[in-house]
């Protein structure tokens, strides 16, 4: 009784309808799980293994071809239980606007006790209490469409609780929303699930997200590869299968222990504490400083020496209505081949700052120059250069798939290029080219944009950028809404690209991923520059990136602390600068506690 | 370049139907009552022919500006996308209005007294009739009030089966997708114009043509907002109008019905200022 039960389940999207000549691939197939009432589960898979689908057979927004759902003992396909579970069941999901169905916040709020034929008083009462329950009470006069990305998210929780449900399913809801939202977000929806007892399922591509529930049931192509407690999972499931990685952490402490030759268990996962404590002590452990060996050279691939300034942003102001500036006296240099990585809170004015530079904004004042130190420098100011920068800067804005619009990918990639009057083979090769750069396979020039799965279609949105070849390319979030291993292949491209040639400004929330690739970081606070700096230096002061607002990389915060405790026992110990990328920051800190027991030995 | 000038965001200049949040009379008032003052307006607009009638409309406008706490400039904005129309609709009537003196002529171009009074006041009563909708309601009714003011005043068509809820609902998400969608064509303009696109120069066809690369996304993303729509409609039970009860449902108060009165008051002074003046 006291569970969801999803027993054996196949499900087909559109298999009711009439197209049963050629049917599609099963979303879900034979899948058999059960969740345990007020439990916090996480199901993680990557882009299209099911997921959604899950979340909706649960909600009963779909009914499986075969096998049963049980919700707390009822049947989803008796349909006289139907509603009984619908009611009883909530989701958000990922995309904030297309949820909320009312124009003022509490209207929004009451659109589900309404469809419940919830009476007033009742109705204020629990409209009431919901938004007072997630914080938004305050707002509860508002337009919806004028909130925050992290405030309409809260606004579907209090949704979602008006509604009294006893499963609360958040389905990639997060994905939107930046690193600081994104912790109130789920304290909120935790804390209901411990006041309330709630039953939540959190829909995630975010693995330290993950970290955080009591089980974790992996999806792969529509079946149940594993289950288990987060540190099960993480420990022993080979992720990389299911396009997923460890958390930035657990792949830190799994580097470290091999490096050592020991190992990491199951509980030494239950807790960064935990985890801190096991790294210690394999890493002052007697037999590691005798037979250790260090590790040579210093894998960091990123430039050390600065190409000639290609970009200079100077004294910018910018102005959407014409009283409040969006962004300030920004100056910003960008130089030849770096990649440059803008972060900042949400509304900060990242995107504002970034259409500049490609000059589809017009300043208020101030100027942008590409080449600002040779003969042909391009000012935004000038009319006539203004073409010429949209050529030289491309910009990919945030989920740039959306913008496809040509029969064929082919037509599309090519669409900057009639813009640009090119003849027909120019454009041909071009689009070719660009093409290949971001891994796209030549026969799908020929197929509609509309066809392909969501890492394709963004990589034809990126070639048509390309293809103009431009000397600058800004990419707005360019890895949002990715799965992990997705993310990393986007990351991998921007970094081919960046090898042959082409300078990268990266905007950003996440601060693990803009440390270990960019080569500097410029931080925008309240629509200005907080301050520029390299990833090493800008997170060796931790009381000024949290000034500014923002969090330090995940992998920083760990390491940090091990670190330290480290140098209690080992003082002669040099870790230097710290690194971004897990491995090579286990690869420092392990060379460095060797060092440390040779100088002592000697 | 005009998106330039407009400082950034190339469509945000577009209130038409958009909610202007004040607490006013005219704001508190039942959106039944404002959707009747809006049709008899209409009607009014429409019959008056009189410059002085004209005239004490406008004065009429003013009061429901005054009533209604709504900031002039937001008006504006609401009528100047509005303007080039009207003065279209007075050039065509100056030109084809051939009763009355002639003032003014030069070779086909011919302008009377006669036409020029009609001409204006078409134009006039065309904005007139901008301001008063907006002021009675959409500016003053939140997009789910209106609707559900249609719901209760077509409530007695179900009788003969017409899915009043369902179009109320349709009409209400409608409005609510407006600044969504706005905001969507903006972003896909401005990536279109990084990508070189120049919606306002060249020819006449290849303007078109170079929206028609909008609206392609713009529909893509429309249906899939739509079907995300109606999932998360369906995850909060929504199933039709049949037993739903509403968190702020419409009641008349004494106060409703006198701001109706009044207003019908102005609206019948107006037409028998109208008939006696003609």
């Amino acid at each position: 009784m006291d569970k969801i039960s999803v027993q054996d389940v196949t499900f087909t999207y559109g298999s009711e309808g009439a197209d049963a000549s050629a049917p599609n691939e099963p979303a879900v197939e034979n899948l058999s799980l059960e969740i345990e009432k007020g439990s916090y589960t996480a199901i993680l898979g990557s882009n299209g293994s099911g997921k959604s689908t899950l979340a909706k057979l649960i909600d009963v927004i779909e009914v499986p071809d075969s096998g049963r759902v049980v919700v707390f003992g009822k049947d989803s396909a008796d349909d006289s239980l139907f509603w009984q579970i619908r009611e009883k069941s909530a989701c958000v999901f990922q995309n904030p606007d297309n949820q909320i169905v009312g124009t003022i916040v509490e209207e929004d709020v009451a659109f589900g006790p309404e469809n419940l034929g919830v009476k007033l008083p009742e109705l204020r009462e629990r409209v009431d209490q919901a938004m007072k329950d997630v914080g938004i009470y305050d707002l509860r006069l508002r337009e919806a469409s004028g909130l925050s990305g992290g405030q309409k998210q809260k606004l579907a929780i209090a949704g979602a609780l008006a509604m009294r449900p006893e499963v609360l399913i958040l389905d990639e809801a997060t994905a939107m929303l930046d690193p600081r939202s994104r912790d109130e977000f789920l304290k909120v929806a935790e804390d209901m699930r411990i006041k309330k007892g709630l039953t939540l399922i959190t829909i995630t591509h975010d693995m330290s997200e993950a970290m955080r529930c009591g089980k974790v049931i992996i999806l792969s192509k529509g079946k149940k590869a594993a289950e288990g407690t987060p540190a099960k999972i993480f420990a022993d499931i080979p992720l990389d299968r299911y396009g997923l990685r460890r958390p930035v952490i657990i792949r830190f402490a799994y580097e470290l222990a091999r490096l050592a030759g020991k190992t990491i268990s199951e509980e030494d996962l239950t807790g960064e504490a935990r985890l801190s404590e096991r790294l210690y002590k394999i890493l002052t452990s007697a037999e590691l400083k005798a037979d250790g060996e260090i590790l040579s050279g210093k894998d960091t691939e990123k430039k050390q020496t600065k190409g000639r300034k290609i970009m200079a942003v100077k004294d910018l102001f910018s102005s959407y209505d014409g009283k409040t500036f969006a962004i300030k006296n920004i100056n910003l240099d960008v130089y030849e081949g770096e990649i440059l990585g803008i972060v900042g809170e949400s509304g900060c004015g990242k995107t504002t700052l970034i259409s500049h530079m490609n000059s589809i904004m017009k300043p208020s004042s101030g100027e942008v120059e590409i080449y600002p130190e040779e003969g042909i420098t391009l000012r935004c100011s000038q009319k006539k250069d203004v073409q010429k920068i949209r050529q030289t800067v491309g910009l990919v804005f945030q989920y740039p798939e959306y913008q496809l619009f040509e029969e064929t990918v082919y037509k599309d990639i090519c669409y900057g290029l009639r813009k640009m009057k090119l003849s027909a083979d120019e454009q041909k090769d071009r689009a070719i080219k660009a093409a290949k750069a971001v891994g796209l396979e030549k026969d799908i020039l020929r197929r509609n944009p509309f066809e392909l799965s969501g890492g394709q279609k963004r990589r034809a949105a990126i070639a048509g950028v390309l293809a103009m070849k431009p000397e600058i390319l800004v990419l707005d979030e360019p890895a949002s809404g990715l799965d992990p291993v997705g993310r990393e292949e986007m990351f991998a491209l921007i970094k081919s690209l960046r090898d042959s040639g082409t300078t990268i400004i990266i905007v950003s929330h996440n601060m693990d991923e803009a440390a270990a690739y960019c080569d500097r970081i410029c931080c925008i606070k309240d629509g200005e520059v907080a301050v520029t700096k390299t990833p090493e230096e800008l997170f060796a002061d931790w009381d000024e990136v949290r000034k500014i607002g923002l969090d330090l990389p995940k992998i920083t915060k760990f390491s940090s602390r091990l670190k330290e405790e480290l140098k209690k026992v080992i003082p002669q110990a040099d870790f230097g600068r710290p690194l971004f990328e897990p491995e090579a920051e286990a690869r420092a800190v392990f060379n460095a506690v060797l060092e440390a027991g040779r100088k002592n030995a000697e | 370049m005009q998106y330039w000038k407009r400082g950034g965001k190339m469509l945000n200049d577009i209130s038409l139907g958009k909610y202007y949040k004040a607490d006013s009379i005219l704001h508190r008032t039942d959106p039944r009552i404002k959707t009747l003052l809006y049709l008899v307006y209409l009607v009014v607009i429409f019959m008056i022919r009189s410059p002085f009638a004209l005239f004490a409309l406008g004065l009429v406008i003013v009061i429901q500006l005054l009533m209604s706490k709504v900031n002039a400039r937001v008006v504006w904005k609401t009528i100047s996308p509005v303007l080039p129309l009207a003065l279209f609709i007075m050039i065509l009537n100056l030109l084809t209005i051939r009763q009355g003196d002639v003032v003014f002529q030069w070779k086909i171009i011919t302008v009377t007294d006669y036409g020029f009074t009609r001409a204006s006041l078409m134009a006039v009563r065309l904005i007139f009739l901008i301001m008063s909708t907006s002021l009675l309601l959409t500016l003053t009714t939140t997009p789910l009030k209106i609707a559900d003011a249609l719901e209760s005043l077509f409530s007695p068509l179900k009788v003969i089966k017409v899915p009043v809820h369902e179009m109320a609902m349709m009409m209400s998400i409608a409005l609510r997708f407006i600044p969504t969608l706005i905001e969507e064509t903006d972003k896909i303009m401005k990536a279109q114009v990084s990508r070189g696109a120049d919606y306002d120069t060249g020819t006449f066809v290849n303007r078109v043509k170079g929206y028609i690369t909008v609206l392609i996304p713009l529909f893509v993303s429309s249906f899939r907002r739509a079907e995300e729509l109606a999932v998360a409609m369906d995850a909060r039970c929504y199933r039709g109008g049949e037993g739903r009860t509403k968190l702020n449902p419409l009641k008349l108060k004494g106060t409703d019905v006198l701001v109706g009165l009044f207003m019908f008051v102005c609206a019948a002074g107006l037409v028998v200022m109208d008939l006696t003046l003609r």
